[in-house]
């Protein structure tokens, strides 16, 4: 079985069969990053479609030495959907109360299943106030600046938090 | 990595989770253009960990269209010709070989035809190189037209990523430039629509590139002076003579 990088180097010559297999190899995997990022599924489907067409048009910059298949993909993935997400932000801000009802609807309606398997264990096993601050900047995309004024902690208070979990994580997924 | 070269080590955990901001963002990023290898290191470690961690989680299937959609355009987008034009070179090549085994003079035949055919694709080439120049010309002039305005547009449902601007000096015409724009649906394109009174008036379709990127011309006489800007919809390939379809971009 080709490896990702194979496969991303057969993306770019064109190669049809080895984008479906980037796809199904990838897809699963990703998409609950995107669902956790953007609850409503249809949202969700269509992030995931740019992301994996936009990392077939790019495919002929991938460097192996820069990035592995996986922060190259899940890079682009986060990215994208919190893009989409602020997009939809601003929208749901001026938008009619409909829209507003539409949107929290969708979120009641997040599968159960989606939360925990996004959640996954080494983002669980940090601290809570780590964990916070690290799930507001990954999953929220929010900056030091903005999750200093959610949490009403000082700066210094945050930059810490967030550089232990992000050192802490380090540890515990350190490539075997 | 025993040594620390704070706050430095600090900004570049934070980067790669895209957290960093104001002075702090100026000051890392001036300081990763040194080329600090450490801090590489950092942000792609993060990254990376960031990744797998993503990964870990169990599996969720994605909605199975959204397969579907992407193998489908996949295969339009290396079906025509591209594909077919090697070998058909590699048979041209070919073909051109064999006769020269044969014959001289028909050799010097291809030659000729192939010059011939060289240096129609030379004027050609030159030709758009001069279309290309004039549009920039054009371009550059509209810049610095001190009564150019700026309207800017701003994603909506039909693309919410999208963001575009319509540079515009009355009386001389103006230019949309897009980016970030999804491909529009089969048969469909993005049409931009001026206000002239209250009612929408047509001012060009266009398909953005494989980038998301697009360019339209706007001619003086789309729309009334002064400019204002309806929106971008998505319409069917043919136009429409007023907007029926959902809303691209809009004025912030």
């Amino acid at each position: 079985m080709s490896n990702g990088a194979d496969l991303i180097h057969q993306m770019a010559e064109g190669d049809a069969e080895a984008f479906a297999r980037f796809y199904d190899r990838y897809a699963p995997l990703i998409y609950p990053l995107i669902l956790r990022i953007l609850p409503d599924p249809a949202d969700a489907g269509e992030c995931l479609q740019d992301v994996f067409w936009e990392s077939r048009q790019r495919a002929r910059t991938y460097d192996a030495a820069r990035a592995t298949p996986d922060a190259w993909l899940v890079t682009r993935a986060r990215a994208r959907a919190i893009e989409r997400m602020r997009s939809t932000r601003r929208r749901r801000e001026s938008a009619p109360l409909g829209a507003a009802r539409a949107a929290s609807a969708a979120l009641l309606e997040r599968p159960p299943s989606v939360e925990r398997s996004v959640l996954m264990r080494a983002f669980e096993r940090l601290p809570d106030p780590q964990r916070e601050a690290l799930e507001l900047a990954y999953y929220g995309g929010l900056t030091q600046t903005e999750i200093t004024a959610r949490l009403k902690q000082p700066l210094g208070t945050v930059k810490t938090r967030l550089r232990l979990a992000l050192d802490r994580l380090r540890e515990m997924v350190k490539p075997a | 990595m025993s040594v620390t070269h704070e706050p430095f080590d600090t900004f570049a955990a934070l980067h790669a989770v895209g957290a960093l901001d104001g002075d702090d963002l100026r000051m890392f990023e001036a300081h990763l253009a040194t080329g600090c290898a450490r801090c590489a290191t950092i942000v792609r470690q993060t990254e990376q960990a960031l990744a797998r961690a993503a990964m870990a989680g169990p599996p969720e299937p994605p909605p199975s269209d959204v397969r579907e959609r992407l193998v489908k355009r996949a295969a339009a987008a290396t079906a025509p010709g591209r594909r077919r034009w090697i070998p058909l070179t590699v048979g041209i090549v070919a073909a051109a070989i064999a006769a020269g085994a044969f014959s001289a003079a028909y050799v010097a035949a291809r030659y000729e035809a192939r010059l011939g055919q060289m240096a129609r694709e030379a004027s050609a080439a030159k030709e758009r190189l001069a279309r290309t120049e004039a549009d920039l010309r054009e371009e550059l002039a509209l810049l610095r037209d001190p009564t150019t305005r700026m309207v800017e547009l701003r994603g909506e449902a039909a693309a919410p990523g999208a963001v575009a601007r319509v540079l515009w000096a009355d009386g001389a015409g103006g230019l949309l430039l897009a980016t970030r724009l999804p491909p529009p649906p089969p048969g469909k394109v993005y049409a931009l629509w001026t206000l002239d009174g209250n009612a929408p008036r047509p001012a060009g379709v266009f398909v953005p590139d494989d980038g998301g990127r697009a360019t339209l011309k706007v001619a003086a006489e789309a729309t009334g002076a002064p400019l204002r800007v309806l929106s971008v919809t998505v319409e069917p390939e043919g136009g429409a003579a007023a907007p029926t379809g959902a809303i691209a971009l809009a004025p912030r």
